[in-house]
């Protein structure tokens, strides 16, 4: 796959080594000389100098022909405008955004040409969030723009899915029971799975169906 | 206003290697196309919560969509309008998508 990536910091140039280790064409694009002239003349990773929101620069690295696109940038304005240009000017399939701001967040989405936003701040929240919750409902990732969630339960003596096979849980239509962690391994969720106090169940929840999932899960 | 000054800024940057009108059915992927066709079908679509509006171009050959994010409603932009759709259009499942095309009103 051919991948473009826009800001040469420490995340930029760590996932232009691990991609690239794993076999991936990839182009870095800076606009710092200095970055350029420390990190750019060593490795295999194809190194670019300019300004990655001017469709010129984009032009140049051949995002036409890109797989995937990540603007990694520490500011989230650039971000935006890169991402925008990717998917707008050059129809990148798929465009992968950071958000340094959580504050920002909201706007990485579909209109800014933004197929999946990266926040570092709630990726550590919901990873938080999991460790010290038992027994209620943490969300761990927002997919298609929130459109479908993947969320935690881990299931207390009093919850009302204990002892129930996953079938006859009752679940809503718009969502599924994907894996189960229990005793640190994960098992594959049947519809015969009997849930058991202390199980980790992550959910995929679609639409609206997130109370009812959480009523048939938490109580 | 920053960035729709840089927008304005970059647009002439590379001149699109063709210009002329293609056939939808004949459009590719990925590329600055023309395309000219009737305005088929309008449909609010929106993204994120955010207003985006659909329209549905056909030529004799096809059929492809323009997508503009922001806006409910374009004027001079009607069923059964002509119009001359000028950018990168992506391939969703197997209809060419544009996304906030330049576009060019012609006579009925």
């Amino acid at each position: 796959m051919k991948v473009v990536i826009a800001g040469a910091g420490s995340v930029g140039r760590y996932m232009a080594d691990q991609l690239h280790a794993s076999g991936h064409e990839v182009t870095l694009v800076d606009q710092t000389p200095a970055v350029f002239d420390r990190f750019g003349s060593e490795g295999p990773v194809t190194w670019f100098l300019g300004d990655a929101c001017e469709v010129a620069t984009l032009d140049a690295v051949s995002v036409a022909d890109a797989d995937v696109l990540a603007a990694v940038t520490g500011d989230d304005e650039d971000n935006l405008v890169i991402a925008l240009l990717a998917k707008q000017e050059f129809g990148v399939p798929r465009v992968v955004a950071r958000v340094n701001n959580p504050k920002n967040e909201w706007m990485f989405n579909e209109m800014w040409g933004v197929d999946v936003a990266v926040s570092t701040p709630h990726l550590l929240t919901a990873v938080v969030e999991e460790a010290v919750n038992v027994g209620s409902f943490v969300r761990l990732l927002s997919l298609e723009g929130g459109d479908a969630r993947l969320a935690e339960v881990t299931l207390t003596e009093k919850s009302p899915a204990i002892g129930s096979a996953i079938a006859d849980l009752g679940l809503p239509r718009e969502s599924t029971v994907v894996a189960l962690i229990r005793d640190r391994h994960v098992v594959v969720p049947r519809g015969d799975t009997v849930l058991r106090p202390n199980d980790e169940v992550l959910v995929l929840v679609t639409g609206d169906a997130e109370d009812d999932v959480r009523r048939v899960l938490v109580g | 206003m920053g960035i729709l000054r840089r927008r304005r800024a970059t647009s002439d940057g590379p001149v699109p290697a063709d210009r002329s009108i293609v056939t939808i059915a004949d459009a590719p992927p990925r590329r600055n196309v023309r395309v000219c066709g009737q305005v088929t079908r309008m449909r609010a679509r929106p993204t994120s919560g955010l207003p985006a509006l659909a329209v549905s171009i056909s030529d004799d050959s096809g059929t492809a969509i323009a997508v503009w994010t922001g806006r409910r409603a374009i004027g001079g932009v009607a069923l059964g309008r002509r119009l001359v759709i000028e950018g990168v259009a992506t391939r969703r499942g197997d209809q060419l998508e544009f996304m906030n095309p330049e576009y060019t009103l012609l006579v009925r």
